[in-house]
């Protein structure tokens, strides 16, 4: 009877396209947000700032919004001063050497901070701009993903280009060699002639980037409104899902649609909340919806734990110098 | 850059990290004051009503007494884990566990006498705190899991426990609407110490005193350094790490869940926003003092004073993140400085100047 019930529900949830447009455009902000993480923690730099980077990220590209009408606009001013505020972290952990779990801490509450004072005059003011969903004429027509994924917003083919990009550069050119050589031992890439200093600022600019333009997309699309509380720990998971993702861009892509769809289902699991008139389109089985929004967090606890059970006979996927400062002098 | 680098002192500079601060603080005022200006506001006026808010009268004084106390012990949770290298970032969420263990308690007994009832409260709060940091514990004394990203997710857990709870199971029938639980017994508030503090300072200042000497003094808190500064030389001198880890990360997170408790007391019911961002603050006071309780107790009347004015300021239209900017901005600050107090700029004329290859001599030279 419970099976038959959760079996029905499914189907109900499976055959709802608001279900799947949900889940896509929760994938693409956290998709963005914890790429750049991989991007800044791949070149050694651990930046816990990302819950404040999307702050910033989501009040500057709502503001740039109302003033220029122009979402891309918006979410391109919204990256670049996100890139630059990440700089707070680069310039204090990467070239003072101070540690990156505190400096990163620091930046998420000085990004919190700052987006809720500044952002006090907009909290009221309607949004000046959003992201469009992109008609691709007759590939929207396809049954299933027709309506979903041949119909989201730009953003969303922007998230998986950078998603390939991303991969591309780590995996398949000299960049990205160095890169990840900085975050595995940035010693030995210091003595093979890698600038160590400035590939982590730069990961670490990039990482704010693509931080701003998750936080844009969601003061853009996902909730068009702006107060001090909207991120509402979306950038935690980010975090976690780069080790949810072993810090590879593909499998990264993955868990956000995962854990996009964890948060898209979580309000639909109330009861009698029903797609048409009929009875039978409707769910059955109660959740509550805020328990269903712990599972994220659960779900990177439980690969954590496994990953750390694996490792325990081979090598850890986490890069090596995660965390650790670079002084020269202390070679 | 520009022939300029940095050389490691022989000793680090006395009386560093105190300047370190001082330098922050400076960093952090004086943005703040480029904010308040942007915002239309005089900071000097600004500056000093918050001063005055929270030092210029007894009253004053307690409240900032009162914020000092959660940040204190939530800062001395943090610093705990911290003497021996661990992060707690869960200290926000062992908040919330204790508060909802402080007040399963309160509800269980409602005709206990007060003081019966106020020490079961926090002892349970204290337990609920120990027990969300056990899972992380245990799973880095024995797997070797990262307590970082364990601790901070437990966080988001602990508060939508929490937003579960107020808007579900515990919510007050009478509340309309409002998601919080029902008010605690009245004989569960503490007693008031002087003007609006109430005895949780004491118990505060109890707590770090205590724990500041048996730290100095005992031979756990010498083996606790020890493995913070060295896990060879602690397993070589047979100090069993797994133990000290487990002992050390309950014990903290039972420390910020005494903050869960105590705010009970403050806040007469729990509230989803019980923790209050308390618990991240906390890294921010510990990461200031260098782990230290005695420093952890200093910060925190800081702090305690900057959160008491930016309430204050809330009057004039300037929004009470200030505080929290400000508070960002000091560490910020201070972990940029900080890297003088164990380097010193060597310019480019220098005799221990020169590429990395000439260290030898820059040490003979030093």
């Amino acid at each position: 009877m419970i099976i038959a019930g959760i079996l029905g529900d499914l189907q109900v949830l499976l055959t709802d396209t608001g279900m799947w447009v949900n889940l896509l455009e929760f994938g693409i902000l956290l998709y963005l947000a914890a790429l750049g993480e991989v991007i800044a923690e791949k070149a050694g730099v651990l930046n816990l700032g990302v819950e404040g980077m999307m702050a910033v990220g989501a009040l500057t590209g709502y503001w740039a919004g109302i003033q220029t009408g122009s979402p891309w606009a918006a979410a391109v001013i919204a990256a670049l001063a996100v890139a630059i505020f990440a700089m707070v972290h680069g310039v204090v952990s990467v070239v003072m050497g101070a540690d990156q779990v505190v400096s990163g801490l620091a930046l998420t509450i000085l990004g919190l901070g700052l987006a809720a004072f500044l952002g006090t005059d907009l909290v009221s003011q309607p949004s000046g701009a959003k992201f469009s969903d992109l008609s691709l004429g007759a590939l929207g027509d396809i049954p299933g993903v027709g309506p979903t994924l041949f119909s989201m917003d730009g953003m969303g083919w922007v998230a998986l280009a950078l998603g390939f990009i991303t991969w591309f550069v780590l995996n398949r050119t000299r960049v990205g060699l160095n890169l990840r050589a900085v975050g595995e031992s940035a010693a030995t890439a210091d003595a093979a002639g890698t600038p160590v200093v400035a590939t982590r600022l730069v990961a670490v600019a990039i990482g704010g980037a693509f931080a701003g333009l998750a936080g844009a997309y969601l003061t853009l699309k996902v909730t068009p409104s702006w107060n001090e509380s909207i991120v509402g720990g979306l950038g935690w998971i980010a975090v976690a899902l780069v080790i949810f993702g072993a810090w590879r861009p593909g499998r990264v892509l993955i868990g956000a649609l995962l854990f996009g769809g964890l948060i898209a289902v979580g309000p639909r699991f109330q009861t009698r909340r029903c797609n048409g008139d009929e009875i039978t389109d409707c769910i059955t089985t109660e959740i509550n919806p805020i328990v269903v929004s712990m599972l994220p967090y659960a779900l990177t606890i439980a690969v954590l734990v496994l990953l750390s059970i694996r490792s325990r006979n081979r090598p850890s996927v986490a890069p090596a110098a995660i965390g650790q400062a670079y002084r020269r002098e202390e070679r | 850059m520009f022939g300029f680098r940095l050389a490691k002192r022989d000793q680090a500079l006395p009386g560093g990290q105190v300047l370190a601060f001082g330098i922050g603080l400076i960093v952090a005022l004086a943005f703040g004051a480029v904010l308040l200006v942007v915002a239309g506001h005089s900071p000097v006026e600004i500056y000093l009503k918050m001063a005055d808010a929270a030092f210029g009268s007894p009253q004053a004084w307690s409240t900032t007494l009162t914020q000092a106390v959660p940040l204190g012990l939530a800062g001395l949770a943090v610093a705990v884990a911290g003497s021996m290298g661990l992060w707690n970032i869960g200290a926000e969420g062992q908040i919330i566990a204790g508060a909802i263990a402080g007040s399963w308690v309160a509800r269980l007994g409602p005709d206990l006498p007060g003081p019966m009832l106020i020490t079961l409260m926090l002892i349970g709060a204290a337990i609920g705190g120990g027990l969300l940091a056990l899972g992380p514990a245990i799973a880095r004394a024995h797997l070797g899991v990262n307590e970082i990203i364990t601790t901070l997710m437990l966080n988001e857990i602990a508060l939508r426990t929490v937003r579960y709870l107020v808007n579900g199971p515990w919510k007050d029938p009478t509340s309309i609407g409002f998601p919080v639980a029902p008010e605690l017994p009245e004989q569960a508030a503490l007693p008031t110490l002087f003007e609006r503090a109430d005895i949780s300072v004491l118990i505060a200042a109890a707590v770090l005193i205590v724990f500041g000497f048996y730290a100095a003094r005992s031979k756990w808190g010498f083996e606790l350094r020890i493995a913070g500064s060295s896990e060879k030389a602690a397993e070589y001198v047979g100090i069993s790490l797994k133990r000290k880890i487990l002992t050390v990360l309950v014990l903290s997170g039972a420390i910020a869940g005494l903050v869960g408790g105590l705010r009970l007391g403050a806040t007469d019911r729990i509230v989803e926003g019980v923790a209050e961002g308390w618990g991240f603050a906390g890294i921010i006071v510990a990461a200031l003092a260098l782990m230290r309780p005695s420093g952890v107790a200093a910060v925190a009347i800081a702090f305690g004073a900057l959160r008491v004015g930016g309430v204050a300021i809330k009057g004039q239209g300037v929004p009470a993140s200030i505080a929290e900017i400000i508070q960002a901005l000091v560490l910020l600050g201070a972990l940029g400085a900080a890297v003088f107090t164990t380097y010193r700029i060597v310019g480019p004329n220098s005799n221990s100047g020169g590429d990395a290859t000439s260290r030898d001599m820059s040490e003979v030279a030093s």
